[in-house]
This record gives structure tokens, C-alpha cells and sequence, in this order.
């Protein structure tokens, strides 16, 4: 029964994969699933399809198996194993071509410095204007709870060990993004600078190590690795 | 009482040697250039081209004073004045006294008698002057223009005869009888004056075209009357490079010309000329330098007139060589001598010549009027303007358009070289009446542009421009912008007033989500209230304002996108535009909301778990924050539908489409 389940599996993957999409091919304890914007998480079962916009997430005793279909003619499918406690946003677990890779950096630097409207001299007013500090603000809101954060950053080495080191990047960036404490950390930090470095970003993996430099509470033999890294890069 | 007389005779003086004064140019510019048919621009070289008399401003007066340069004729003297007098923009006249325009021989006497207390001696003077000229010139275009002139001249022979007269007393008593023999003509000249471009003049003037003559002299002295032939020239006037003018000119008498005039600024000119005659020897007959200077009104020049053959032009000359045949012109022939000429010019009157041109006007597009105050600081077109003098100027270009404008927008200063453009940039400060403008209406702008102190303009050119009617939108999100109203009354009161009803609700909201709350109350009550409906023309350039749109209670995207931007806008929530053209079809173009709710990145899951319910960019705080997505035309389906569809949208869209990185999704800060 167990081998005509396989096979049915199989099977079904490799339709699916002929299709070009992403199927759940293994589950195994608590694994769910987020589709596209929404909030509410489903369990996943094995054949299930993944979207691109969909966010699946392994439980501590979860494990999956996922179905990559090749990027292209030249290469094989690959079959991604998400262990306990990770978070991947589908849209991830793909290869980036040089230009999407190029078009995602761009967007980083859009994204960080944000679309100003021309200089006209004009701005439409805002009919309120609060003067000074709000006292009540932030401080008062709980932060993103960061075991979220830690499952999205297992996620992206779950990508770097499958070769999905661009996306791996840019993603480990995005969660520094949201849990500013996780990108203090040297760990972290260090599987972005080698997912750049891997991906054949030199020059971003350069300024990654030598931010890095500006961490607290690097220890001397992290620093000489930051710069033995950096060194070779160099060359 | 016997009378003898004693005539000197002819023959008898062919041997002698006769002495000449003279003077002739009456323009130290003109010397210095030499080459002026198609070069005069003042009243002073009316004699070359009178059709040049069309350059003067208004009034235009001089005087000029001259000296010799060998000791004899040392000194200087006056030498004449000029009037000239431009009216109705296109005709001038000119009036010129010159009693030194003159050519004077003294013939050294045969016979000279001593007798009683004074000597007595036959002497013979001739004298030819130009004492008067008038001119008067016509401009037909501004590249034609046509002159005529008059000239007086006088040719008169003086001789002393001696009489021995027999006395009683006295056996032969010499006395002696001055005659005065005297010739006059009017002469008339005609010329043009051609200018196709602004670099390059050409003058073509005929001399003695035509003779009104008055008295004449005998016969017996027909050998000294002057030639009275019809003289033509050609003469052009061209400027290569800024600053530089090269002047040529030829005639049928013989007379070659070339000269330059260089102005290195600073009003400050320097000429030079050469004057091959034929006949003379050698041909290179004479050479000239010249100096000038002018500064607004005044001009003032020098020049040098020097001729090669010194002894043809040292002031005396063998009677047998004088030949009054080959005096064409009395400002250049055999007889004249080296010279230094000053001169100095005014100018007066209110018509002056324009010192920059407008050569073209270019409007960049309509007006909108819902975004009229850009063009305060946003040009609406452009003038290309021109330096037409000879100097430096600083010029200035203004914009008006009645009605629409309370007073005329002037332009910063630009400082042009001679003969230098620029493209001025044109700004206009509109009033409130453009806001009014219902349907797309054409009017004519006014463009000066000014140079010359105290004078209203030097040059004015018209223009139409487009104003759209005042819901009309080019199309753009930056434009869309302007139609967000967030001070409006009934904007401001319809936001208040939800507020005010939710106000026990709000209370208890911690500041730091007071915006995303806020936000949700007014776009989930008004989301009831609202329905989407096209455009009542079916045009994607119409908008309607944020008042409209709550009284009519519905409208498109974009009427719902900048009526939710003002509503947020007037609680002090930031919005910006998410502009989607769709690469392959643009007409499939779409617009939606984006607000801030000044939530830092890392308070993300305040709104939501799934970050991609949410966008994380730098307002004008430059702190990146959480921004929420609103697709307007759900938004009647409230709140939650609204943001989940938009930022599925925008998932789709930026995120995984790249249009953001690709171009084709671009965010239009509104606040």
C-alpha cells in the first residue's frame, strides 16, 4: 500500500513538474501552509500545489519535502527538505536569473530610499500636524515576536543549503528588516555575506563583510575571519 | 590814366607748386573700417549709405573735430556735427554741417609786386567743400532698407589779378582785384542696405546719381571743376565669430577696401582698414587704425589715416600733376592727407534699439488647473532670446497672461555676449481664476524680454497657451497629487465627523496605531457611503475633486484614490500612489493607495502576521515604516477586502513582478 502511495506520488509530482509548479511531496508532523496575503495558516498534505505567493512553515517536529521543478531544460528538479522550525515563502525557492537577481538588488536601493514625487516646490497640505514627540507612540506595541523571525532565518538556510543563495540573501535581509535584533547577530549576518558571496555578488559581499566589522561583541577571531574573507575577495 | 593789366597765365603756373588743405571723413568709425557701405549704424556714415541711417536709435547727434599730423597743419579743428532723428520705428532722416569736409589748393603766386606799403601778388585758391547733407532712409522689413541723400557741394576759384595802374606821381601803381568764380550742385545718392542675417549686411549705394546744378564755373576754368560721374559700391558687412567684424568694399572708381572691427568687450572696439586705389602708387594707398569705446548713450572714437605715398600726399603737389579728373569723392583721393580724427556721439530720446531678440517661444504643455501653482517654480515653456548689440547685455524675460495672471512672472537674469543666446525658462504665477476654467480654453501670453535699463521691453513675442478645464488630469500620478484636498471644508468636516462618532472607540487605540485605526474607521464607514462608477464621459483624464466625489457619492479609481488620499490626509495620515502601466498595455493603467501608518518595521505584526499584508518603505520622516495597500475600487466592499486586494496587487506586482525594479510600478508620495 505504502509503495503504490509512492508511486501515486510520484506520479502526481511529476505531472505537476511538468507543469512547472512546486508540489508538496512528503509531510511529516505539523507543517502548514499560508496562502498568498492572507493570515490564516492550513495543513498541508502531501500532493498539495504550492503558488508562488504562498508561505509554508514546519513545526518543531514537522518536517516536508518539496518539489522544485527545474529552472531550466539543462538542469534537474530538485527536491527541497524543509527540517523542524522553518518558514519559506514559496516565491523564494526558486533560482533568480542575473537579471531578476540585478532587478531585486535595485529594488532594495528603491525600497531603501524610498520614491519622492518631483521637486515642486508644492506639498499637499496635511490638515493635521502633530507638533513634538508622541509620548504614547511605539513603546507602548509589542514587537514582531521574534521565534517568527528565527523560523524565517532557518528558512533561508534551508535556501542556502539548497543553492538558492540569492534569494537566501535577500531574504535574510528582509527579516533584518522587521527583527532588527536578529541582524546583530554574527551567525546570521555571516550566512548573508556568503549567500552574496556564492551568488557572485563580490562587491555586495565585500560591503557585508566590512559591515560586519561594525557589529558588537565581535570576538578577534570573527574579525579575522571578517577580514581573511574579505582578503580573498580582494584578490 | 593808362591801364595795364597783367593776367597771370595758365602756362605760367603749371610749374608751380600748389599747396592743398583738406578734409573729408567725417567718421572716425568709418576711417578705421574703412569698408562702410554696409557697416554705418549712426548718423555720422549716411555719406557711404544712407540706407544705414535706419540702425539709429532716436536721436542721434555728433561732433566731430580732426587734426593733421605734419607740423604745418597741426592743430585740431572742427570738423562738423550730425543730427539724425529715427521716427515712427521705421523711417529715419539725418542733416549733416561739415564745413570741414573740404578740399582747399592754394597755387602760389607768378608775380609778386612791391609798390607802396603792401606787396601785392596773384595768388589762386580752389576750394572744394561738402558743407550740407541731408539723408533720409526707409526700412521696409527688418532685412531691407533703402536710403537716399542729398549733397551740396561748392567748387570755387578765387584768383587775384593785378593791375598797373599809371598815376601821375607814381609811374605804375600796382592794384590787385579779387574775382571769386563759384560752382554748385546738389548731388543725390541712393542706396539699400540688405541684412538676411543677423551675422551679414550688404550695402549697395550709387554716388551723384543724379545733379541739380545751380551756378557753374567758365569755361576757362573748366579744368578745376570736379568729376561729376555716378560712382557705385559694394560693401559687405559680416561677422564670423562673437566680437569679430570683417568689412570689404568695392567701387567703380577704382577704389578697393578692406577693414575689420574687433570688440573684445567692455565697450571697447579696435578697426583697421587697408585702401588699395587704382592708379595710386603704390596700390596699397593707405591704411587706418582706429579706437572706440561706448558705454549706454555716448560713443566716442579716434582713428589714424595714413597714406603710403608721402609725396603725393604731403600737401603739396606740381600744378602739372594736379588733376581735379581724379577727385571722385572728397573723402579719398590723391590730395588728402594724413590725418586724426575724434569724434563723440550721443544718443537721446525714449526709442531705443532693441538690444535682444526673442527668436522663438516654446510651451511645454497645458495647464491644468488643479496644478497651476507648479508653474510658480515648474517651467511652462521656454524663450530662446539673442543679444543683438555689440555688448554685454543682461536681459530678462517676462510671461503674462491676462486675466489669468495678476501680474507678469519675470525670469532670472542672463548675461549674454554680442551675438550670444540662451534658453530662458519660463515661470508663471497664476491666480485663482484658472481654478475656474471649466472647459479647455486657448488664451495669448505675452513674452518680453528686457535688456536695456529703463526702457519696458526690447522685444516681445506672443504665445498661446492651453488651459484644460479644472477637472481634466494629464495622466500622470505626480499630477494626481494635486487634486488631493485634505484642508477642504467638506472634506475636513466628513472626517471629523466619523471621528467624532467613533470617538469612544478611538480613546482606547495606543497612539503608536492611532493612524492604521483612524484609517480603517474612515475608509470602512465611507466605504458604505461610496459606490464605484466610471467616468460620466468615459476619459480616464477626467478627475474629480474630493468634495465632488463625496457629494456625488461615487466615482472611478481615481476619483475614490484621491478622495481616500484627502480623507486619510486630513486626519494626518501620509499617503502615497501605487502607479501601475502595465508593460505591453499601458491602457490597462491603474491606480491605488498606499498609507503610512507610522508604524516602525519591526511593530510590522501590530497589523499583521503575514508581512505581505504590508509594505515596508521610508516616508518623508525617511524612517521606514509599515505602509498599508488599499485597492480603492473594492474599498466599498470595506476595509479588510480593500487591503487584501491591494496587497495582493502589490504582491504580485512589485514583488514578484519587479515592476518597481522594472519601472512599470512607480509610488507617488502625495504628502
Amino acid at each position: 500500500m505504502k509503495t503504490v502511495a509512492i508511486a501515486m506520488l510520484i506520479f502526481l509530482g511529476m505531472a505537476t513538474l511538468s507543469g512547472g509548479q512546486i508540489v508538496v511531496q512528503k509531510v511529516q508532523g505539523d507543517v502548514q501552509l499560508r496562502q498568498g496575503v492572507t493570515e490564516v495558516w492550513h495543513r498541508v498534505a502531501p500532493g498539495d500545489i504550492l503558488k508562488p505567493d504562498d508561505t509554508m512553515k514546519t513545526g518543531p517536529k514537522g518536517t516536508a519535502v518539496i518539489l522544485v521543478p527545474a529552472a531550466s531544460p539543462q538542469k534537474s528538479s530538485k527536491r527541497v527538505t524543509l527540517p523542524p522550525d522553518v518558514m519559506v515563502d514559496i516565491s523564494d525557492v526558486r533560482e533568480l536569473s542575473q537579471e531578476e537577481l540585478m532587478l531585486k538588488l535595485a529594488m532594495e536601493k528603491v525600497r531603501s530610499s524610498s520614491y519622492q514625487p518631483t521637486n515642486d516646490g508644492l506639498n499637499i497640505p496635511n490638515a493635521s500636524v502633530v507638533h513634538g514627540t508622541n509620548k504614547s507612540g511605539e513603546t507602548a506595541l509589542p514587537e514582531n515576536e521574534i521565534a517568527v523571525g528565527i523560523l524565517q532565518l532557518n528558512g533561508t538556510r534551508v535556501l542556502f543549503e539548497n543553492g538558492f543563495y540569492p534569494t537566501c540573501a535577500l531574504k535574510a535581509m528582509e527579516v533584518f528588516r522587521l527583527f532588527p535584533a536578529l541582524g546583530e547577530r554574527f551567525g546570521n549576518r555571516l550566512l548573508v555575506a556568503e549567500a552574496l558571496e556564492r551568488a557572485r555578488l563580490k562587491g555586495e559581499a565585500l560591503n557585508e563583510y566590512g559591515a560586519m566589522l561594525k557589529l558588537s561583541g565581535l570576538t578577534p577571531a570573527q574579525e579575522s575571519l571578517l577580514h581573511e574573507r574579505m582578503g580573498q575577495l580582494r584578490k | 590814366m593808362t591801364r595795364c593789366h597783367a593776367t597771370a597765365l595758365l602756362a605760367g603756373l603749371l610749374m608751380q607748386a600748389v599747396t592743398i588743405h583738406g578734409q573729408s571723413f567725417m567718421d572716425p568709425r568709418a576711417i578705421g573700417i574703412g569698408a562702410f557701405t554696409a557697416a554705418g549704424k549712426d548718423s555720422r556714415g549716411f555719406a557711404w549709405n544712407p540706407a544705414s541711417l535706419v540702425q539709429i536709435r532716436d536721436w542721434d547727434f555728433s561732433v566731430t573735430t580732426y587734426t593733421g599730423v605734419a607740423a604745418e597743419n597741426a592743430g585740431f579743428a572742427f570738423h562738423g556735427l550730425t543730427l539724425g532723428k529715427r521716427f515712427l520705428g521705421s523711417e529715419a532722416v539725418a542733416v549733416e554741417y561739415a564745413p570741414g569736409t573740404q578740399l582747399h589748393l592754394v597755387v602760389p603766386p607768378t608775380l609778386t609786386v612791391s609798390g607802396g606799403n603792401t606787396p601785392v601778388s596773384n595768388d589762386r585758391e580752389i576750394k572744394y567743400d561738402e558743407p550740407g547733407s541731408v539723408g533720409y532712409a526707409h526700412r521696409f522689413s527688418k532685412s531691407l532698407a533703402l536710403g537716399i541723400a542729398g549733397r551740396y557741394r561748392r567748387e570755387r576759384v578765387t584768383d587775384t589779378r593785378i593791375t598797373l595802374v599809371q598815376r601821375d606821381s607814381i609811374p605804375l601803381f600796382p592794384v590787385s582785384i579779387t574775382q571769386s568764380l563759384e560752382s554748385s550742385t546738389w548731388f543725390a545718392d541712393v542706396a539699400l542696405l540688405w541684412m538676411p542675417r543677423e551675422d551679414l549686411s550688404v550695402g549697395v549705394s550709387g554716388r551723384n546719381l543724379l545733379r541739380f546744378a545751380g551756378a557753374s564755373l567758365p569755361d576757362s576754368l573748366e579744368w578745376y571743376a570736379l568729376p561729376k560721374t555716378a560712382i557705385a559700391s559694394l560693401g559687405a558687412w559680416y561677422q564670423p565669430v562673437t566680437g569679430l567684424h570683417l568689412a570689404g568694399q568695392i567701387s567703380t572708381n577704382g577704389t578697393t577696401i578692406l577693414g575689420h572691427e574687433w570688440s573684445p568687450g567692455l565697450g571697447l572696439s579696435l578697426r583697421n582698414a587697408l585702401f588699395v586705389v587704382r592708379g595710386e602708387s603704390p596700390a596699397l594707398a593707405a591704411f587706418s587704425v582706429g579706437i572706440g569705446w561706448s558705454y549706454e548713450f555716448l560713443d566716442v572714437g579716434a582713428s589714424y589715416l595714413r597714406f603710403t605715398n608721402r609725396e603725393r600726399h604731403s600737401g603739396v603737389v606740381s600744378l602739372a600733376e594736379f588733376d581735379a579728373k581724379e577727385i571722385h569723392s572728397l573723402d579719398l583721393n590723391p590730395y588728402v592727407r594724413d590725418r586724426i580724427s575724434l569724434s563723440v556721439r550721443a544718443i537721446f530720446g525714449n526709442m531705443r534699439e532693441s538690444l535682444a531678440r526673442i527668436e522663438g517661444v516654446e510651451m511645454f504643455g497645458a495647464v491644468y488647473p488643479s496644478s497651476f501653482e507648479t508653474f510658480a517654480y515648474r517651467p511652462i515653456g521656454k524663450a530662446r532670446i539673442r543679444n543683438i548689440s555689440e555688448k554685454p547685455i543682461d536681459a530678462r524675460v517676462s510671461f503674462f497672461v491676462e486675466k489669468f495672471m495678476d501680474a507678469p512672472t519675470e525670469s532670472r537674469s542672463v548675461t549674454l555676449a554680442p551675438g550670444g543666446t540662451a534658453e530662458v525658462e519660463l515661470t508663471a504665477v497664476f491666480n485663482e481664476r484658472v481654478r475656474a476654467v471649466a472647459k479647455m480654453t486657448i488664451r495669448e501670453a505675452n513674452i518680453l524680454v528686457t535688456a536695456t535699463p529703463a526702457e519696458t521691453f526690447d522685444d516681445r513675442a506672443n504665445a498661446p497657451v492651453l488651459f484644460r478645464g479644472r477637472n481634466e488630469w494629464d495622466g500622470k500620478a505626480e499630477s494626481l497629487r494635486f487634486f488631493v484636498t485634505p484642508d477642504d471644508p467638506d472634506v475636513l468636516k466628513s472626517s471629523r465627523d466619523i471621528l467624532l462618532q467613533q470617538r469612544e472607540a478611538l480613546g482606547s487605540v495606543g497612539a503608536g496605531m492611532e493612524p492604521f485605526v483612524k484609517s480603517r474607521v474612515l475608509i470602512n464607514d465611507f466605504s458604505g457611503k461610496l459606490m464605484y462608477v466610471s467616468d460620466p464621459k468615459l476619459s480616464a483624464d477626467y478627475v474629480q475633486y474630493p468634495s465632488e466625489t463625496l457629494k456625488v457619492r461615487g466615482g472611478d479609481c481615481d476619483d475614490m484614490t484621491v478622495c481616500f488620499a484627502s480623507l486619510l490626509g486630513s486626519v494626518g495620515v501620509a499617503t502615497a500612489f501605487v502607479d501601475i502601466i502595465p508593460p505591453g498595455s499601458p491602457g490597462d493603467s491603474h491606480i491605488y493607495l498606499l498609507f503610512d501608518t507610522g508604524l516602525d518595521a519591526r511593530y510590522g505584526a501590530s497589523v499583521s502576521e503575514n508581512p505581505k499584508r504590508y509594505v515596508l518603505r521610508k516616508g518623508k520622516s525617511g524612517r521606514e515604516t509599515v505602509w498599508i495597500p488599499i485597492e480603492t475600487t473594492v474599498i466599498v466592499r470595506g476595509f479588510d477586502e480593500a487591503w487584501t486586494a491591494g496587497a495582493q496587487q502589490y504582491f504580485e506586482e512589485v514583488e514578484l513582478g519587479l515592476g518597481l525594479a522594472r519601472g512599470w510600478v512607480r509610488i507617488v508620495d502625495v504628502n
